[in-house]
């Protein structure tokens, strides 16, 4: 045993594999955060002025505000004036075409096995590269357009699409809904925007690639991505940032917005830096997201595999609004080292015969922490409401925690609600089975965990699932002990 | 006794039934087999009463009533009894109250007064001695944490303590050892009696060794498709069910 | 906050008067614990909803008036009215409160073998109050909540039941809770079981009114097993339409200890029952079962923390609710295993049936876990009656109401059978069937 603790040992210090820098140039607004920043970053950004307002009516209600302090995490106060809300490579603002991006961006990008270039890209699958504060590309755009989607930056669509996105930002998650949230709002720099229409079927995955490289800045990107009736689109995100000794914010909001009949389905493979063994440095990422399955028989699924992070604050949720609406949460957490995460989700039953699905797996290592927290509420007119709860923890290591907190309200006798949670330890007898075959006690860990987190994993899109299982099998390698 | 005419039903708009057609008199056995998907079971469920069936024409008569006419509990209470496939488990219900509240409606029904405690528990001892139940399954909820094989004896217990005039078996058959299959075969054997009749549903021809059928009948595409004497159920288990289907659609 | 901080003055000065009155005054141990009581109360003053312990139960019903403590009874009741409310005929002992105060008369005490001590807390502060030193106030640190303090605060009456080592009692100790008007009435008992190692006792409490006088119960029941130990504790809150009830249990479990108990609550207007168990001993293990029904304007309210301080204690919990009218319930149940309590296994479970348009269920099992090698889980549901069992009964000739009845009945009956007091089960029983006669039972769509 001694000489696998030893083994353990090793593997725990083996390095983040996406934590190195770019050297590139920035333009950056100096630390602190007050009005005229917002203004500046509205300026930037050639914003129209009822974008400004929005943003400054956000930042006076945020400045009202205190942090949310229920979640199951703990960390030292944050110095919102030390941050920077503003870094972007220093070329020109706004998109560039492909062959006019810094080729140290693609060359970062290709790093991080996304190459912009569409004919080395991923087959059927479209980027946009967020770094830092902006989106410094996106591909296939043109291919999109052909279909009738567009898939921009969302400063992009400030521009250029004024009305679709005066008519649904802040329509899911307003500016007012949390600290984080609001925070967001007054100073998200970008992030991307998707608006399908009518009847389309997006002819490819969509994705979006954030990386934070600059130290001491905050990345606060927003997502809106709307289906119109009937249409379909799956979505994806990713995110990795360089190894540093400071924590770093990361704090998002994500909207959807579904009509009737209308399929979001909204992947997030959630690889922040996660600090190191002592807990120095990572990302907190504090994240709201919420979809809103306005139309008839809409269905929104978020599957979430969250292995990064040294704090990770997040519950994607669905308000499901049209009747026979569906919603789904498919999650996997895993905290090692001091990690720390707290999320889970929300369904709101509003509609009749509305159906939600809770499938939600914790796997604590070390010293991680993992809490799930999740609300299913059953509104009175919520006749024939569904939802069925599965939360399962796993623990490893002695000095690991995890918790589950459901909340259930029910107001309507049609509903029927089920809830189950189990934590254990991997079994002594399945490790033994493994290893009696011959299987090393690592890979039988990770077999296991796998095998443990198959119903979260078959929800991804197939060019991802494989991705995530690596990803899982990487960031557990030396948590066995 | 039972008279099925043009029977149409569907399930979620999606037609189950397309015009079945059966006479059942008393005393009779009659076999319905057919493959899986035919609507056998369907069936035996429209004639119990269950919901979730819309019944789109025909009619049932059964003594020369409207069948589809009357609640669940009243075709109990006139005679009918459908042994289900998978006797649904009702727990914290003891086993003994249930049986005593069933057989004393059902009683109240024909006219008759409510058993005693004493006298109650004499028959139901008698009828579980007849069907091999163990007494001690009297005394737990209902089918709860009972095996596949109790739950069946369950169900003939039921059948001999209730005295239906028509008992309609839907797969009671299925998933029995044989020595189970024994029990279910010997409880109907025993309940046969001229004034009592029988639809066996089943898929397999198994049952029909034990038990023999007057009438075998063979259910496709929610119709029945051919009749004949027990020879023909010994035909299907030879040849398999696609030269009906085959035949039926020609 | 300010909304609550009169109530909290006018307790305050509810204390300073009945202080002087109290038991045990020359006890300096026990006056330091009833100061530190009040101080604790009067700081930290009552929840609000946004206290995550009170998310969804509302105080107003309880701080809307003033309630006096230990008022006298109107009419004294004969032995022959209290023989209604007893529920074990094999009762070894019984005790009799009214609005709080024991009354020997009432109480039956004779017969008791030796190793036993039983009776009025009160009379025990008064005579010997150095003996309970030990054990008051040890189960139920006053800092847990204000309901908590304000009791320790008005420590008074209520029952005070030792079992000596490997003493084992033949019949259960029924302890009955009467409240009686006139006027608004307010008790607060305290209760303190003991049984040293190896002792095995059945202990029921029985919550119940004289008649419909608004009341409001602040009880207090803190159990110490020792090494060993079993106890059986039944409670049954069946008081009037307009009381206003919350109790507390905190049980400490030694080593192999063994506590089994069934909480039921079906009646008053607002009612809350919380356990508080602590095993702080290996080996030992708990069974919590409880079943609550909630009728129209009646709000129910189950909280349970379970703690396991040390490895290898088994806990398992199964609390069931049957919503009728305008019934509201809410459940609250948390499993703590604390950092190496190893080989924990706990379960907890919470089913709700609702059977009306306008009923609530609020309902929230926790895991809280800083151990690894653990088996811990949690269900709830919440729903209506099987459609299929419903056709099943109605196939053998069951009429739908009846058939709804029983099924109700099974529901309960799957707690109720953890309860070895017959007549306990039996008074649950009827009073089930009459809740369910009295509203009718809810069919399902098409009915």
């Amino acid at each position: 045993m001694s000489a696998e603790k030893q083994g353990v040992k090793e593997l725990i210090r083996r390095e983040y594999q996406q934590g190195f820098v770019t050297d590139i140039q920035t333009d950056t607004l100096p630390p602190g955060l007050d009005e005229g920043v917002v203004r500046a970053i509205s300026a930037k950004k050639q914003e129209p002025d009822w974008m400004l307002d929005w943003r400054l009516a956000a930042f006076r209600h945020w400045s009202e505000q205190t942090e949310p302090e229920w979640a199951s995490v703990h960390h030292a106060p944050i110095d919102y004036q030390s941050i920077s809300y503003y870094a972007a490579p220093s070329a020109r603002p706004g998109p560039a075409s492909l062959d006019e991006v810094d080729p140290k961006l693609l060359e970062t990008y290709a790093k991080l096995g996304i190459p912009l270039e569409e004919q080395k890209a991923l087959a059927g699958v479209a980027v946009d590269a967020v770094f830092d504060s902006v989106s410094v590309a996106t591909t296939f755009k043109k291919k999109l357009a052909e279909a009738g989607v567009i898939f921009c930056a969302i400063s992009e669509a400030v521009r250029e699409h004024p009305e679709l996105v005066k008519q649904y930002l802040g329509s899911v998650v307003s500016y007012r809904d949390n600290f984080f949230a609001s925070l967001n709002a007054a100073v998200f720099s970008d992030g991307t925007f998707v608006y399908v229409p009518k009847g389309v079927r997006c002819p490819m995955e969509l994705s979006t690639y954030f990386r934070i490289n600059s130290a001491n800045t905050g990345q606060f990107e927003r997502t809106l991505i709307i289906a119109e009736e009937g249409s379909h689109v799956s979505y994806l995100e990713g995110c990795t940032a360089p190894m540093r000794d400071e924590n770093q914010l990361h704090a998002a909001v994500v909207e959807l917005v579904a009509l009737d009949d209308a399929r979001i389905k909204y992947s997030t493979v959630q690889n922040w830096y996660p600090g190191d063994e002592q807990g120095r440095g990572g990302i907190y990422n504090f994240v709201t997201k919420r979809g809103d399955c306005r139309g008839a028989r809409s269905h929104i699924s978020w599957t979430q595999v969250e292995t990064g992070s040294a704090i990770t604050w997040k519950y994607p949720s669905c308000i499901l609004r049209g009747d026979g609406a569906v919603g789904e949460f498919y999650s996997v957490a895993v905290t090692k080292g001091r990690q720390q995460a707290d999320t889970g989700t929300k369904m709101i039953h509003i509609g009749r015969n509305t159906r939600s699905t809770i499938v939600s797996k914790g796997i604590s290592a070390g010293h991680g922490s993992n809490a799930y927290r999740g609300l299913v509420r059953i509104t009175p007119k919520a006749e024939n409401a569904r939802n069925h709860t599965q939360c399962d923890s796993l623990l490893i290591g002695d000095r690991s925690a995890a918790h589950t907190f459901p909340y259930i309200e029910v107001r309507n006798p049609s509903a029927k609600m089920e809830h189950e949670a189990t934590t254990s330890k991997i079994g002594d007898d399945q490790l033994f089975y493994c290893r009696s075959r011959g299987l090393s006690e690592e890979d039988a860990v990770s077999m296991i965990v796998n095998g443990f987190c198959k119903e979260v994993f078959k929800e991804l899109p197939m060019e991802f699932a494989a991705e995530a299982q690596k990803l899982l099998s990487v960031s557990l390698e030396g948590a066995v002990g | 006794m039972l008279t099925v005419k043009d029977l149409r039903v569907s399930v979620d708009e999606q037609p189950i039934l397309n015009g079945l057609n059966l006479e059942v008199g008393e005393g009779e056995v009659h076999a319905i087999m057919g493959p899986n998907g035919s609507g056998k079971s369907s069936f035996a469920h429209v004639l119990a009463g269950r919901e979730g069936y819309t019944v789109t024409g025909g009619e049932v008569r059964f003594d020369d009533q409207d069948l589809l006419d009357l609640s669940v509990e009243e075709r109990a209470r006139k005679g009918l009894f459908l042994a289900l496939q998978y006797p649904v488990e009702l727990p914290g219900v003891s086993n003994l109250v249930f049986l005593r509240e069933s057989l004393n409606a059902i009683r109240a029904a024909r006219g008759e007064p409510a058993l005693d405690a004493a006298t109650f528990m004499k028959v139901v001892r008698d009828k579980a001695g007849q069907v091999n139940m163990s007494p001690e399954l009297l005394k737990r909820s209902v089918n709860a944490g009972f095996s596949g094989g109790e739950k069946k004896r369950n169900e003939i217990l039921q059948l001999a303590l209730l005295e239906p005039r028509l008992a309609i078996l839907d797969e009671t058959d299925s998933g029995l050892d044989i020595d189970a299959l024994r029990v279910v075969a010997d409880g109907v054997n025993v309940l046969r009696s001229p004034q009592r009749a029988f639809i066996l549903v089943t898929h397999y021809q198994r049952l029909l060794d034990y038990v023999e059928p007057d009438y075998v009948h063979v259910l496709s595409g929610g119709r029945i498709v051919r009749s004949g004497d027990k020879s023909l159920a010994l035909e299907l288990e030879r040849r398999g069910y696609g030269w009906i289907a085959g035949e039926a659609a020609a | 906050m300010n909304a609550m901080l009169e109530p909290v003055e006018r307790y305050r000065r509810l204390i300073d008067a009945v202080a002087p009155s109290l038991p045990g005054d020359d006890a300096g141990w026990l006056t330091s614990q009833r100061a530190r009581a009040t101080e604790h109360f009067v700081r930290q003053g009552f929840p609000t909803r946004k206290d995550e312990a009170w998310r969804y139960t509302s105080l107003e019903r309880v701080l809307e008036q003033v309630w006096a403590p230990n008022a006298e009874p109107g009419l004294q009741p004969a032995t022959a009215d209290i023989a209604a409310f007893h529920l074990a005929k094999d009762a070894v002992a019984r005790l009799v409160f009214i609005n709080g105060r024991c009354l020997p008369g009432l109480s039956s005490l004779s017969g008791l073998p030796a190793g036993v001590q039983l009776g009025s807390l009160h009379s025990a502060l008064e005579q010997q109050p150095e003996r309970l030193a030990p054990w008051l106030g040890q189960a139920a640190q006053a800092g847990v909540s204000s309901f908590t303090a304000l009791n320790t605060a008005l420590i008074d009456d209520g029952a005070w039941v030792h079992i000596a080592v490997g003493t084992k009692l033949a019949g259960p100790v029924e302890l009955l809770y009467l409240t009686t008007g006139p006027g608004t009435v307010a008790a607060h008992p305290r209760n303190l079981v003991v049984l040293e190692d190896g002792a095995e006792a059945t202990v029921v409490e029985h919550y119940a009114s004289l008649d419909d006088t608004a009341c409001f119960t602040n009880s207090l029941t803190e159990v110490l097993l020792g090494a060993g130990a079993q106890l059986e504790h039944a409670r049954l809150q069946d008081e009037s339409a307009a009381a206003r009830h919350i109790s507390n249990v905190f049980v400490q479990q030694g080593h192999s200890s063994h506590y089994r108990a069934v909480g039921v609550s079906v009646g008053g207007l607002w009612s809350r029952s919380e356990y508080h168990n602590r095993m702080q001993q290996t080996q030992a293990s708990c069974e919590i079962d409880g079943l609550y029904i909630a009728g129209d304007a009646q709000l129910t309210d189950v909280h349970l923390d379970i703690g396991h301080a040390v490895p290898a204690c088994t806990s398992r919990e199964r609390f069931k609710g049957i919503l009728l009218g305008r019934g509201r319930a809410v459940f609250d149940g948390r499993i703590r295993v604390e950092v190496d309590a190893q080989k924990t296994d706990a379960q907890l479970a919470n089913d709700n049936l609702m059977l009306s348009r306008d009923a609530e269920v609020d309902t929230k099992p926790q895991l809280e876990i800083f151990a690894d090698d653990v088996k811990c889980s949690h269900g709830t549901t919440v729903g209506q009656l099987e459609p299929e069992q419903l056709f099943y009964l109605r196939s053998r000739g069951i009429g739908a109401d009846d058939a709804r009845r029983m099924l109700c009945l099974g529901f309960a009956t799957e707690v109720l059978q953890a309860c070895s007091v017959d007549g306990f089960r039996a008074r649950v029983e009827t009073r089930l069937q009459q809740r369910l006669a009295a509203g009718a039972v809810m069919g399902n769509s098409g009915e």
